[in-house]
């Protein structure tokens, strides 16, 4: 055995962690990539045809301009129009109308679940959501056929007077608040779940000789337990929901308008594909302030990520 | 929790019933309506079902949405599976700053936090823009298939990460400690012990695919029409009929299928899951 | 053993075994060094131990054995063999890991063959060997069962079994009784060494129990903050520790600094005390408790002070006693073990006054 010469000396944490980030990118890479060019680039794009000009055809030409900005305010050949800012209201009281209904339906079917034995939890659960694994446009046709004026339902409604004669529960704003509740039910019992799986009951037991009634029981012990379910819960439902296409054409009709129904039109039956860019930049902007501010919510109460990645 | 009053138990019970009624009611109707097309006819028939099974264009559409959903799901499945490999096992637990930790998990998170409105049209113009310029990639199964792959991949990511994220990191150390070079270790341990995440994955990726619709509507072309789009396009048309019941029964029907057949493979992978705790 | 057609070529020889660390060092990514320039020998067969509180570097050092890690700086040679450009799976050199890391897609017999298999020990053969590993660790009754359905106990011999049927040059262990309840564990603890003293591998035991690595080593080797603080036979290191660190860390005792009073004599805070030990750099005074002797009366002997019994505290085999010296109240109570054998010829209560000596060739010097 020879003398003491040190085999190498340079500090290698630098080399290790290029090495690390190099195998993560080979291996995850193609993925990453895909996502990138299918995904991050067109959507920069879509965004980038906001700030163009329309042209006859509907496609976005130079030169650069606001436009379709102005035309977002509703400035518009004939005047001033409030109509989008009628939309927009209208998707995000939609939108925290149905986040409530889905909460409201939600919390009692998972104490339902959590309180039933643990080998039969898991089917519940599962067939909690089996329902959002189809079609969203079966789901949302389903309605149609129960909403309709022809249906039993709206015949009822009738004779009630909730809704007039010969109208019926659908089209309307009824119709589409039942639809994205319908549909996002299960993004809320998901996490919700999650939460209260984890539930620590000796805080309730403990919690039992201080607070007198079960609702300030309730309130006191389980629900904050539950608030990062609640809050990744609200975000899973409140941003589909507010970008929704599909219930709002089959359910809404042209009364009950949202920003999605508003959004795809530019892009469909009447071009005008600035115009569309810069609305579709209004609603991200909407998402990422909601997104941003319950994150902020979840970590400043300590909850931690609750993501996986 | 036992310790819950009965009262409330029963609350819970009696909440949660209309619940699973509300969920279920819509798609049984559906089935109902299939089988007795009109309330002013009572009696029961498959005379729906017939018209399917002759109607070449839907059989074209479920042609077409089988081929779209087992064809992107097998790619999507692919990509997924290596991103989720690549995230568990090179990434340090800290995160590992920009490029290891942030970048990577932004990217995997953009398809499934954005609304599916903004994805499909930004899709559709990034088409329409490659199309013109090259000729390539115009509108149809091809430019869908790759849309699908774009939203399968990160959940089926998320799926093989928690698999590999629940597992006991000294497990790969314990394979190269007994002699295997990466390459076996990949081959005898990572995609036996993933496998059911695998399967599971695909599974949901079909599940995603079946189920997706306005993302396919906006990079569709005028020869891809797929099954969803080809209901849609019949609500937009006749509002509803005992065809678009029958198809719709279909489809539940097959969505159940898979689901079932999801949650027993990953109810078999929590099985084997549980050795690695000290 | 014959059929290995890949993997580590099999060392012969009396360096078969033997480990060298020269000058190990470990850096992570902006701290204090892991392992800090460790120079080490490990002779062939024996069974050794680190021994350290977790954060000490012991863990790192063994990962750098295995190959999981490689050293910033220093060189290791397994059996005379330089390791640097050696990757674990090419090591002769198998891990009982602290969490047993069992594969959980693989039953128990499918665990202990893994490593045979990827060495392309054809199947006849791997049965072969698997079976008298599993005879041996007493496991043959669950062979097929899966990794899950064991018990802890059941688990950890499967680990170890998964080492010791490739016949490795070294067996490293970390922790791997750590997570059993006591009574398995001092089963188990015979059982490692009974295997290895049978098998005549070397191993290397991290653990940071002082006991464990007093009942098994040949020799341990202390550490604390990425050093080794000492290497010899466990008696050496136990009745002469080189320093604080090491006399704390195995067991209990009395420490004192001194200020050398020149010859056979120290000053220390309870007084001058006669030692046989000479003085080199040391600054300290360490005497093991159940080295003081206590008497009802004064014996006419060097070291031996007055005091009065301020505790007494029963623990089965023997009493730990707290001694309140008379002539140096300021300085700590002297901390005394009593044996309660049948030797023993009386217990003390609180409150009584004893004298305790403290015999000169008893009286330890240590670094600080």
């Amino acid at each position: 055995m020879s003398g003491l010469t040190p085999a190498i000396k340079k500090p290698r944490v630098n080399a290790e962690r290029l090495a690390t980030a190099l195998r993560l990118w080979i291996a995850a890479g193609p993925g990453l990539f895909w996502i990138i060019l299918f995904l991050l680039i067109p959507s920069a794009m879509l965004l980038a045809i906001a700030f163009l000009t329309n042209s006859d055809f509907g496609s976005p030409v130079l030169p650069l301009s606001l436009g379709s900005f102005s035309e977002v305010a509703g400035y518009g050949i004939l005047g001033w129009s409030g109509a989008n800012f009628v939309t927009l209201a209208r998707s995000l009281v939609q939108t925290g109308a149905a986040t409530s209904m889905t909460i409201l339906l939600a919390y009692p079917l998972v104490f339902f679940i959590i309180t039933r034995p643990a080998n039969l939890r898991p089917v519940l659960l599962l067939f909690a959501i089996l329902p959002s694994w189809t079609n969203q446009v079966v789901r949302t046709y389903a309605w149609m056929q129960l909403l309709n004026p022809e249906a039993p339902l709206s015949h009822i409604a009738q004779k009630l007077g909730i809704i007039p004669e010969h109208l019926g529960l659908m089209p309307g704003d009824f119709a589409v608040l039942i639809g994205l509740t319908y549909n996002y039910l299960p993004y809320m019992v998901v996490p919700l779940y999650a939460a209260a799986e984890k539930l620590d009951w000796t805080l309730v037991e403990a919690g039992r000789d201080l607070y007198a009634s079960g609702t300030k029981l309730f309130f006191n012990t389980v629900f904050p337990q539950t608030l990062p379910g609640l809050l990744s819960g609200i975000i899973l439902v409140g941003i589909p929901a507010f970008g929704d296409y599909v219930v709002p054409q089959l359910l809404g009709g042209d009364r009950a308008m949202m920003l999605g129904s508003l959004i795809a039109g530019q892009f469909t039956f009447s071009p005008n594909w600035p115009y569309g860019a810069a609305l579709t930049l209004i609603m991200l902007a909407f998402t990422c302030l909601g997104l941003v501010t319950f994150r902020r919510l979840t970590q400043r109460m300590g909850a931690g990520e609750g993501a996986m990645l | 929790m036992s310790n819950i009053p009965r009262g409330v138990r029963n609350g819970l019970l009696g909440v949660s019933l209309p619940v699973y009624l509300l969920l279920y009611a819509p798609l049984a109707i559906i089935a109902v309506f299939s089988f007795a097309p009109s309330l002013h006819h009572p009696g029961l028939n498959v005379a729906a079902y017939g018209l399917l099974a002759n109607d070449p264009q839907v059989l074209a559409a479920i042609r077409r949405s089988l081929v779209l959903a087992l064809c992107s799901a097998a790619l999507g499945t692919m990509l997924g599976t290596l991103m989720g490999f690549g995230l568990s096992r090179f990434r340090p637990a800290k995160g590992g700053g920009f490029w290891v930790g942030t970048l990577p998990s932004l990217i995997i998170y953009l398809p499934i936090i954005m609304p599916s409105l903004v994805f499909g049209i930004s899709e559709m113009i990034f088409f329409n823009y490659v199309h013109q310029y090259t000729g390539l990639l115009s509108a149809g199964l091809l430019t869908m298939g790759i849309a699908h792959v774009t939203f399968q991949a990160p959940y089926v990511a998320l799926v093989v990460y928690a698999r590999l994220a629940g597992l006991d990191a000294n497990l790969f150390e314990a394979s190269h400690d007994l002699y295997a070079n990466g390459l076996k270790s990949f081959l005898y341990l990572t995609i036996p012990v993933v496998r059911p995440a695998l399967i599971g994955g695909f599974l949901l990726a079909i599940t995603l695919s079946i189920d997706d619709f306005t993302i396919s509507f906006f990079t569709a072309g005028p020869g891809s029409v797929t099954l969803p789009i080809y209901i849609y396009g019949e609500i937009a048309r006749k509002g509803s009929s005992p065809e678009i019941n029958a198809i719709g029964t279909l489809m539940i029907a097959t969505v159940i299928g898979v689901a079932l057949l999801y949650y027993v493979v990953t109810r078999q992978q929590g099985r084997i899951g549980q050795t690695s705790a000290a | 053993m014959t059929g290995i057609a890949q993997g580590p070529q099999p060392q012969a020889g009396p360096n078969r075994g033997s480990i060298s660390l020269q000058g190990v060092t470990r850096i992570f990514a902006g701290t204090i060094p892991a392992v800090d320039g460790i120079d080490l020998e490990i002779k062939a067969g024996e069974f050794f131990t680190l021994l350290g509180p977790s954060g000490c570097g012991k863990t790192t050092l063994l990962r750098m054995i295995a190959g999981f890690e490689v050293p910033d700086a220093g060189r290791i040679l397994i059996s005379g063999r330089e390791m640097q450009d050696v990757p674990a799976h090419k090591r002769a050199v198998n891990t009982v890991f602290q969490s047993y890391a069992l594969f959980p897609h693989l039953n128990v017999q499918q665990n202990i063959g893994f490593g045979l298999r990827m060495q392309g020990v054809k199947a006849p053969e791997r049965k072969t060997r698997v079976d008298a590993i599993m005879e041996l660790l007493q496991i043959g009754p669950f062979a097929t069962r899966n990794a899950a359905q064991l018990s802890g106990g059941q688990r950890q011999r499967v680990a170890l079994a998964r080492a010791l049927v490739n016949e490795p040059e070294v067996v490293l262990l970390d922790e791997p009784l750590s997570a059993l309840d006591a009574k398995l564990r001092n089963e188990l603890q015979i059982e490692l060494l009974r295997m290895q003293k049978r098998l005549g591998m070397t191993f290397i035991f991290v653990t940071h129990d002082q006991h464990e690595a007093l009942v098994m080593s040949d020799r341990i080797g202390v550490m604390s903050k990425g050093r080794v603080q000492q290497v010899g036979p466990v008696l050496d290191v136990y009745e002469k520790p080189r320093n604080v660190f090491v006399a704390e860390f195995l067991g209990l005792s009395n420490i004192w600094p001194i200020n050398p009073g020149g010859g056979a004599q120290v000053d220390t805070p309870i007084g001058p005390l006669q030692i046989t030990a000479s003085v080199g750099a040391e600054r300290m005074a360490m005497i093991r408790p159940e080295k003081i002797w206590m008497w009802p009366t004064r014996p006419e002997r060097p070291n031996v002070f007055a005091g009065q019994v301020s505790e007494a505290i029963y623990m089965g085999a023997s009493t730990q006693y707290r001694v309140a010296l008379t002539d140096a109240p300021a300085a700590p109570p002297i901390l005394v073990l009593d044996t309660n054998n049948v030797a023993a010829e009386r217990s003390w209560q609180a409150g009584e006054m004893v004298f305790v000596e403290l015999k000169p060739d008893n009286v330890m010097m240590i670094e600080g």
